[in-house]
């Protein structure tokens, strides 16, 4: 099991950025910063960090949300607006989908690809704290947070958060990074992040530092059953996960009833 | 997981294309707009859902089809069928045949279905246009014309092979009965199924009259 200070770290007034401990109240912008740094090559980068399978990842995701016409869908964390795109389209004119970033400059590089893409209408642009969601109690019928989770400060606020804002009956998916359920596949895994990736993070987006904090920050997020854990203590019922891609990142699902 | 993802993406990524190369097809899909259509395909794992809005989306399906056919509204319609059946549905004469004998199950609003089927009959693909975007006009009409004369030549070809093949077994190498021959043939064997049919029926009429007397 991993990292309790990120699981249940209330009581102390560190946490984790990578495999740097700093104070809690510096962790939002220090991520704020890797972010407004890569922002721009994001899409870029995703694609070519993970061989374009991250679009594999993401469409399962939407395939097990099981949005329906007219269901309230809210994408947290949903940076360049993959996941709100065919939620947009799925939800038709009579449903709306929320996307939520804490990141400004992620929200805005998400709002102008989905606007020149056409979807408009049904979608809301908002700066948010999955801490602290801004939305009323009982709101949305389903929830999604891909690759978001493990930069929040404090994860189950987050999910007590997400927990509040959901219908009953409503569903949450997370898609996150997590940890590789093959030893072999793990070396692999570990090669790959701390040697290739912060040299691709250098010579694509002139940034080996953000890429060193993405893979440290996967090591240092919950593994996959601490985090079913978490999603019990929130209060969400039937919760589950998948691992996708031997464990290199997993789906986990929780029901509000 | 991958995998099925993979396959959606595909078909997705394959029906959008095709529906790009008709520019009419719009109008067609615009009444679609906001419909779904399920396809369960045996032996294929899962369902796929088709959503219909400014494009097709293709999601897969997880849920069982009693499962999909509970969840669905007027504006959904859950078909259940083989690959190998796909073919015939084509022909939308053949459909009540295909319900009757069971190899099609059609759950759901049925205008969905017939307006998909209209959307993909419909389609009109302008090849030579499509090469002419790519090269010029010149290179475009020179090479249709091309493949169309080859195919029309292939044709005929295969035709005059299978005649002359037919009459090499038949008529020189005697490898084959004649047609005509097949047919006298044929009309002896339905004379004698008759003949027996009527011994068989005397033979019952007098079994029947021994164990009465």
């Amino acid at each position: 099991m991993s990292d309790p200070q990120s699981t249940h770290s209330n009581d102390t007034s560190t946490t984790h950025f990578g495999f740097k401990q700093v104070e809690k109240n510096q962790k939002a912008s220090l991520v704020a910063e890797v972010f407004d740094s890569v922002a721009a090559k994001y899409d870029v980068m995703n694609d070519l960090m993970s061989m374009g399978v991250h679009r594999l990842w993401k469409r399962y995701t939407i395939d097990c949300a099981g949005v329906r016409p007219g269901n309230q869908v809210l994408d947290i964390a949903g940076g360049t607006g993959d996941l709100t795109a065919k939620f947009s389209r799925l939800v038709g004119p009579t449903g709306k989908v929320t996307l939520a970033d804490i990141n400004l400059s992620m929200l805005k590089v998400g709002r102008d690809k989905l606007r020149d893409r056409g979807l408009v209408g049904n979608i809301d642009y908002v700066q948010a704290d999955a801490e602290a969601l801004p939305f009323p109690d009982n709101t949305f019928d389903v929830v999604t947070m891909a690759f978001g989770l493990r930069n929040v400060t404090e994860k189950q606020n987050a999910l007590d958060s997400i927990y509040r804002v959901l219908k009953p009956g409503g569903r949450l998916l997370v898609l996150e990074f997590s940890k590789p359920t093959s030893e072999q596949l793990s070396k692999l895994y570990d090669m790959y992040s701390f040697h290739i990736l912060p040299k691709m993070g250098q010579l694509v987006a002139n940034d080996a530092e953000s890429y060193q904090y993405l893979a440290e920050s996967i090591r240092m997020h919950p593994d996959q059953d601490t985090l079913k854990g978490m999603f019990e203590q929130a209060g969400f019922d039937q919760c589950d996960y998948q691992n996708l891609t031997g464990g290199i990142v997993a789906l986990h699902r929780g029901y509000k009833f | 997981m991958p995998s099925s993802a993979l396959f959606s993406a595909a078909i997705e990524q394959a029906i959008n294309r095709l529906l790009s190369l008709d520019s009419d097809s719009k109008v067609r899909q615009s009444r679609l707009n906001g419909m779904r259509l399920y396809l369960f395909i045996d032996p294929l794992p899962n369902a796929i859902c088709l959503v219909f809005s400014t494009q097709v989306d293709v999601l897969t399906e997880y849920d069982d089809h009693d499962d999909v056919v509970a969840k669905l509204d007027d504006k959904s319609c859950c078909i259940q069928t083989r690959l190998s059946t796909l073919p015939s549905l084509k022909d939308t004469n053949q459909l009540t045949r295909l319900i009757q004998q069971g190899e099609l199950t059609v759950d759901g609003a049925l205008s969905v279905a017939q307006q998909v089927s209209g959307l993909f009959q419909h389609l009109d693909i302008d090849i030579e246009e499509i090469i002419a975007t790519n090269t010029n006009d010149v290179f475009a009409h020179s090479l249709v014309s091309a493949a169309k004369t080859v195919s029309e030549k292939v044709r005929k070809g295969s035709q005059v092979a299978s005649r002359v093949l037919g009459n090499a077994l038949v008529e020189e190498k005697q490898l084959a009965a004649h047609r005509l021959a097949v047919m006298h043939f044929s009309d002896n064997v339905n004379a004698l199924r008759d003949d027996v049919a009527r011994l068989e029926s005397r033979l019952n009429k007098l079994e029947s009259f021994r164990t009465k007397s």
